[in-house]
């Protein structure tokens, strides 16, 4: 008689973040639904789809040009993180100072790093313009490409490369044909972490460029904040993104399942 | 589950027990409520208990006001229309108000006919002063004239503006710009400056040509849509970028004044409008999200779309000891003074050309004279308001038009009142406000430091020469008044500021999804992102080929090398 009660009662320990949830992301979701297909005088309209994607507004040409910003500084931040990642696991054991010396500028509010980014940027009379966009972007996600990174490099058995090596492998290969399939999930995950962010990103383009770089985010932001009226396009605009987000996620997630059959075999 | 009962039962007696005992809390003196809701930072400090006490005098009741602020029209406009916020007093812009009317939400207030504004009012009528007199009458006449009157949605009554609101503060609209850095590049002189206009905005000297090359680059425009659309009309118009243009009622752009101009939101200027905001982003150093003061004063633009209440603020804060305008103006360049010390040790500069005491603005403030916007806010009552805080709001509204508040709130927000200034000059408690705050000599008042001692070092020697300043300064480039733009000195050759050429904006109406979607358009346009995929791909490319390149040299050099190592091997 007890045991299913105690049961129950473990369960409705989630139900407070449950109604969390419900109230706080799927009702809003529900809501930015509605508000993509309302016209002006609340009638169910296509009007706002329509105006995003014939780029009226300028909107799909912003999508453009942030995803491509975001595709260049996830593949800057992997060139860059990658490197450094394998370092960092690699003299891991040794010194844990310097994983910290990575992840510290995460500690600094975003904001703050980038306002001085851009006083750093004043100072040395830099132009301010796309160039000092990407620096601030590579600047702010390079640490969501290391991490994760860093976690799968360290977790990568010792005796697998030792294997190569006795098997006649020069560093090259080892790094090419162990090292790299071995940590593929890692890079998966730093390229999501790194672009999904990059691509909604506003604050970034608005400090470091004052405002001259209008990015999706910006887009969006406008079209809540700045005018009336525009919720329907700003609305569609949101649901963009999340389809983007969950085309990103759905990749993740085979590169997955194929990293389980590898492992398996 | 037979415990938790119980417990909540407990918890929710002590919380009956708790509230009742609150609400029961003995009570002689009544305390009505008040909810204002305004912008941020647009009313001075101490208001509430100011209101506070003078509600007290009146009523013989203690208020307790729910101060909410907004920060931008739209966002005010939504929660109103939405029914979301339950306020009792309002201070939208003009076109909010226009739109709030048109919408039927709001209330008359009938505040400049005294008898029926008094009506119902529960105060001491003995005390009572009805401050309607001291609003300035320019600004109610340019409401009406602007305005006219508001057909309310479904009706067929008319209605006119002044019934409903009581201006607040109102400011002009016009550029914000470094003086020194105009010596620097020659252009501070009233003819070029009044040649370019607004074109200043767009580096254009009024002609087409770049007015300095030396500003590309260092433009700031406002991320505002509404005033950024108007100075954008305004410069086509000066630039004679409508000239032949007609709008869709038949008639030509450049006939129409500047205040039918802005409000011909129509297609065709629309897309000369979007034209020519992309074209001006070569120009831009961005666009300013708060305001652009500090990157005027560190040096990194030299000019911005302003609105004169900031504008204001902002020069009063750029004074610099050391600068020497007429030695500067002379040679093109920013001259400093030599520092030195008087007898009482205070520093002052000299500057070494002229060897007269140094010390100016760095920062302008100008206004073009043929075209320009003017705006005001103003106290409106909604519809939902709660009928039980009638009278607090009424008191609330008349209190805000007592001089000596409007001088407080015009030191605090930097805007001008719309008390007129006469009434400010003349009210003792305003005067005593205003001499305080800068600092000045008067023998009608005597005033004491920190530490009780009278201060015996003023920024204002006398009174009139702080009258001078605050109620009759002129920009050089303008010559109109910067805080009362009706006001303009009559050696200018004597322009006109009314309504014709100061244009009052109104609601876009159907248009503003138009104009919206063209500012958007003209965001989204200019700085491609499509050279940085190149490059990005040109460095893969790169990239890849070196890598393939060093491993087919390592290969070939390991084939080439494997030789002498066999014959080594043989030879053992």
């Amino acid at each position: 008689m007890t045991k299913p009660k105690l049961r129950f009662s473990r369960k409705a320990f989630a139900y407070p973040y449950m109604i969390f949830l419900l109230l706080f992301v799927v009702v809003p979701l529900v809501i930015v639904l509605i508000n993509a297909f309302l016209g002006d005088e609340g009638k169910l309209t296509f009007d706002n789809f329509i105006e995003f994607f014939s780029d009226k507004g300028g909107g799909m040409t912003v999508l453009g040009n942030s995803l491509i910003i975001g595709l260049v500084t996830t593949l800057i931040c992997l060139v860059i993180g990658y490197p450094v990642a394998y370092f960092l696991a690699k003299y891991h054991a040794s010194n844990k100072v310097f994983v910290l010396l990575f992840i510290l500028p995460m500690w600094v509010n975003f904001l703050i790093r980038t306002l001085s980014t851009k006083a750093i940027f004043i100072a040395l009379d830099v132009k301010l313009g796309m160039g000092t966009v990407m620096f601030g972007m590579v600047y702010n996600y390079l640490p969501y490409m290391i991490l994760p990174l860093h976690t799968t490099l360290v977790s990568i058995d010792h005796s697998y490369i030792e294997a190569a090596e006795d098997l006649g492998a020069d560093r090259f290969t080892v790094f090419w044909k162990t090292i790299v399939p071995l940590s593929v999930s890692g890079i998966v995950s730093g390229i999501t972490m790194t672009f999904i962010p990059a691509i909604s990103t506003f604050a970034i383009s608005e400090i470091l460029s004052s405002s001259k770089i209008f990015l999706f985010g910006d887009a969006i932001n406008m079209h809540f904040s700045k005018t009336t009226n525009s919720f329907g396009v700003g609305s569609v605009m949101s649901l963009v993104m999340l389809v983007l987000v969950i085309i990103a996620n759905v990749l993740v997630s085979l590169t997955e399942k194929k990293e389980e059959v590898k492992s398996a075999l | 589950m037979k415990k938790i009962i119980p417990a909540v039962l407990c918890v929710i007696l002590l919380l009956t027990v708790v509230f009742s005992a609150a609400a029961c809390t003995p009570n002689e003196i009544q305390v009505d409520k008040l909810v204002v809701y305004n912008w941020a930072d647009y009313i001075y400090d101490s208001k509430l208990t100011d209101f506070k006490e003078y509600y007290k005098s009146l009523t013989g009741n203690d208020i307790d006001i729910t101060y909410v602020t907004f920060d931008t029209n739209e966002t005010m406009l939504t929660k109103i229309m939405q029914g979301d916020a339950r306020v009792d007093v309002i201070c939208p812009s003009e076109y909010a108000i226009q739109k709030l009317i048109e919408s039927d939400m709001l209330v008359a207030l009938n505040y400049f006919d005294e008898n029926e504004y008094a009506k119902g009012l529960n105060v001491n009528s003995d005390l009572y002063e009805h401050n309607s007199s001291n609003v300035d009458n320019d600004i109610i006449n340019k409401i009406n004239e602007a305005f006219g009157e508001i057909r309310v949605e479904g009706k067929d009554d008319l209605q006119n503006m002044t019934d409903y609101i009581v201006p607040y503060m109102y400011g002009t609209l016009g550029i914000l710009y470094n003086k020194y850095s105009f010596m620097e590049m020659n252009i501070y002189d009233y003819e070029t400056i009044n040649k370019a206009n607004w074109g200043i905005l767009f580096n254009d000297d009024g002609e087409g040509n770049l007015l300095s090359d030396e500003l590309t680059g260092s433009i700031l425009m406002k991320d505002s849509i509404r005033d950024s659309y108007a100075a954008t009309v305004f410069y086509l118009l000066e630039s004679g970028k409508l000239d032949g243009k007609l709008a869709d009622d038949g008639r030509a752009y450049a006939d129409m004044p500047a205040g039918e101009l802005i409000n011909a939101v129509d297609d065709t200027l629309i897309e000369l409008c979007k034209k020519a905001l992309i074209e001006q982003k070569k120009q831009l150093f961005g666009y300013e999200v708060d305001f652009g003061k500090d990157d005027l004063l560190k040096g990194n633009a030299t000019v911005d779309l302003a609105w004169s209440g900031d504008a204001m603020y902002a020069v009063e804060e750029s004074w610099d000891d050391a600068l020497c305008k007429p030695c500067s103006e002379e040679r093109h360049t920013r001259v400093y003074g030599e520092e030195k010390r008087d007898e009482n040790d205070e520093k002052y500069y000299l500057c070494k050309y002229c060897k007269e005491k140094c010390g100016d603005y760095e920062l302008g403030y100008y206004v073009p004279h043929t075209t320009g916007n003017i705006w005001f806010d103003g106290w409106v009552i909604p519809k939902n308001h709660e009928p039980s805080h009638l009278n607090a709001i009424k008191l609330f509204i008349n209190f805000l038009n007592n001089p000596e508040v409007a001088a407080q709130n015009m030191l605090e927000i930097g805007y001008s009142s719309a008390v007129s200034p006469d009434a400010v000059r003349s009210n003792d408690g305003a005067r005593t406000a205003l001499a305080e705050a800068y600092v000045v000599n008067d023998d009608s008042w005597e005033r004491l430091d920190e530490d009780g001692n009278p201060i015996t070092k003023f920024d204002y020697d006398s009174w009139e020469e702080f009258e001078e300043y605050f109620f009759d300064y002129r920009d050089e480039m303008d010559n109109s008044n910067w805080r009362y733009p009706f006001v303009i000195a009559e050696t200018s050759g004597g322009y006109d500021r009314g309504l014709n050429t100061l244009g009052v904006m109104r609601d876009y109406g159907v248009n503003n999804k138009a104009v919206v979607t063209m500012w958007n358009s003209a965001r989204s346009t200019g700085d491609n992102a499509l050279p940085l995929l190149g490059w990005t791909a040109l460095a893969v490319v790169v990239t890849a080929g070196i890598v393939a390149l060093s491993q087919f040299i390592k290969f070939r050099i390991k084939s080439v090398v494997k030789l002498p190592d066999d014959a080594n091997q043989s030879r053992i």
